[in-house]
């Protein structure tokens, strides 16, 4: 009966000993045993998350081209090995890498979080389409799962007094739109997608404050001159897109950016892609200078 | 040029066979031929992990997904007598398609797994509209297909219509629809192969009927056959393939068109021995097509619908321009 008793007792300590990390994420519960040292992360805004605790992945999916994740983060952590592209991750190569950890995406891996559990304990958030505030309760969640929740309170309470800082300076009644053009059309970025979010936590106003169902909106160049931004802001994918059109028609001189020449053209791959602290304070210290 | 079946069809066989060894050898992370043996079968092997998991499981649902269309095509080929028609053709594969974007949204918190029985179900709708609208037209094998080409047009429009207005939401499932391989796993096959080991042996059955269909519809009425019930039925086994193929990999084009006129210009026109020789040709394609999708440009994984088409393609040129028995 006491070895019994006594089994039950280490049994009980034994499980107190191995306590889980476990974190809410998009498909149940996340669940590791200790905090991940090789971690695959398969969309952007997880690397600036990592970059902000100076945590190097082992692997990204970054469509093939490391220079798809702005130098400011690339610079702050190791080379990694590239898995493909975020659409399609190559799931040999996430399993050849040997993760701990993989961080995924709710919108584009859904299909293979099965797969991805099966290599590694798969952390699966929002990224593509997120708000600003999404991305920041998921970096708060990537912090929990690494065992760093403390840090990364903290880091994200410097974000907010920088931005605060960058509010006040700032300072704009204006309306403001950043839109990415490609060959195939324009896109304006809505109240509701992650530059729009950065832009109202600015205390921005938007250009198109209806537009809270989408994130992102295909425009025709009518469409944009009712908008009539104050300031806009094009990320252009290639160098002759659809914006190039618009430039040539009459109506683009009636939009009151390009009267009061403050249009401007940006990185598409900061304004767009790689969304999370670190890029959105540099989309901060941008909008400070164009304002200025 | 003709070939002794039985030649061909062991030809084909050994093709696939080596196909599906590199297919399972060759790969972002490159196993060596003498090695992949060993990796299928020992836990031990380094690359047990990624070949029962990835390689595997993605080549058998090639073999088997390519095997479905191309007997699709054929079957819809003999009964419609038109080197033109093929699933794609009929409206099947665009019908299965409009179901997993309509359900993407309308419900667009719905499992996963409902995407693929819900291109099935497209699949069946949209037949049972074409059989609806074309039930006089049974007759006239032309007619017929291009009430489908209509409908595949009307789908179609639907298709980017919703594409257009909702671009975000249809992600995953459009994914599902670009014709690849990727990310399916041992979970899909049962999605498959119980399809294509029913239906096999139905075409099996229908071959000797089919074999007589083509000498005419008059000849076949004469000799005691029910043109317009064979007719229908084997639409809908053809056309019960080709969604159980859109259903698990999208619309992998051009397999179904191609692969049955590759094996009748090898071996004619008896449907008996086409049967095995189309599916065999299908699944060399598909398969074969796979394994460039993964090995052009890693770790970049291209969809297999599109290497389909470019590899199927050149051959079936030659052959138009070379044989001039169609």
């Amino acid at each position: 009966m006491l070895r019994i008793i006594m089994a039950c007792l280490l049994s009980y300590t034994a499980l107190f000993a191995h306590a889980d990390i476990k974190v809410k994420d998009e498909m149940g519960t996340f669940s590791i045993p200790t905090a991940a040292k090789k971690i695959v992360v398969l969309e952007f805004s997880f690397v600036d998350a990592l970059a902000n605790l100076d945590i190097s992945p082992v692997g990204v999916a970054d469509d093939g081209k490391a220079n798809s994740v702005i130098s400011a983060i690339k610079d702050r952590i190791e080379p990694w090995t590239s898995v493909g592209t975020r659409s399609t991750p190559n799931l040999e190569i996430i399993a050849s890498l040997k993760p701990d950890m993989i961080i995924a995406d709710v919108e584009r891996h859904a299909t293979i979080y099965k797969d991805l559990q099966q290599i590694a304990p798969t952390l699966i958030l929002k990224s593509r389409g997120e708000s600003y505030q999404d991305n920041l309760s998921a970096v708060l969640k990537i912090g929990k799962a690494l065992d760093q929740e403390k840090k990364m309170l903290q880091l994200i309470a410097d974000h907010d007094k920088r931005m605060d800082a960058f509010a006040k300076e700032i300072n704009s009644d204006k309306s403001f739109l950043f839109a990415v053009s490609s060959p195939r059309g324009v896109y304006m970025h809505s109240p509701k997608a992650y530059a729009g979010g950065v832009m109202a936590r600015l205390g921005l106003v938007s250009a198109i404050p209806n537009e809270t169902e989408k994130a992102y909106i295909s425009t025709t160049l009518e469409r944009l001159v009712k908008a009539n931004p104050d300031y806009l802001l094009v990320g252009e994918y290639g160098d002759a897109t659809m914006i190039d059109e618009f430039k040539k028609s009459p109506l683009w001189k009636m939009i009151s950016t390009v009267k009061n020449a403050t249009y401007r053209e940006t990185d598409a791959l900061l304004w767009s892609k790689n969304r999370g602290m670190i890029a959105a304070e540099i989309m901060a210290k941008e909008l400070q200078s164009f304002v200025k | 040029m003709r070939i002794h079946p039985t030649l061909f069809i062991t030809a084909l066989v050994a093709i696939l066979f080596c196909f599906a060894i590199f297919h399972v050898g060759a790969g972002a992370i490159d196993i060596p031929v003498s090695e992949v043996f060993n990796a299928i079968a020992s836990p031990i092997s380094e690359h047990y992990f990624i070949v029962n998991n990835f390689r595997l499981p993605r080549m058998l649902i090639s073999m088997l997904v390519g095997a479905s269309l191309a007997l699709s095509g054929l079957l819809i080929q003999g009964v419609i007598r038109n080197p033109l028609a093929s699933p794609d053709v009929l409206g099947v594969t665009s019908g299965a398609s409009l179901a997993v974007i309509l359900l993407a949204v309308f419900w667009p918190q719905a499992p996963l797994e409902l995407i693929p029985p819900t291109a099935l179900l497209g699949g069946f709708i949209a037949t049972a509209i074409l059989l609806f609208l074309a039930r006089h037209l049974l007759q006239r094998p032309a007619a017929f297909a291009l009430i489908g080409i209509a409908l595949a047009t009307i789908f179609s429009a639907a298709i980017d219509y919703l594409l257009t207005v909702n671009p975000l939401e249809i992600n995953t499932s459009m994914l599902w629809l670009t014709g690849s391989v990727w990310g399916r796993n041992w979970s899909h096959i049962p999605l498959i192969l119980p399809w294509l080991a029913v239906l096999l042996p139905c075409a099996f059955l229908l071959s000797f009927k089919l074999d007589i269909l083509a000498l005419g519809d008059d000849t076949a009425t004469s000799l005691g056959i029910s043109v317009k019930a064979l007719r229908v039925i084997t639409i809908i086994v053809a056309i019960s393939l080709a969604s159980a193929a859109v259903s698990v990999c999208g619309s992998i084009g051009f397999v179904g068109l191609v692969a049955p006129h590759l094996t009748r210009s090898m071996i004619g026109n008896r449907h008996l021995l086409l049967i095995p020789a189309t599916a065999l040709t299908g699944a060399i394609l598909v398969v074969s097509a796979d394994l460039f999708a993964r090995v052009l440009m890693p770790p970049i994984e291209l969809p297999a619908g599109v290497l389909t088409a470019f590899i199927g393609t050149p051959y079936f040129i030659f052959l138009l321009c070379r044989y001039k028995n169609w």
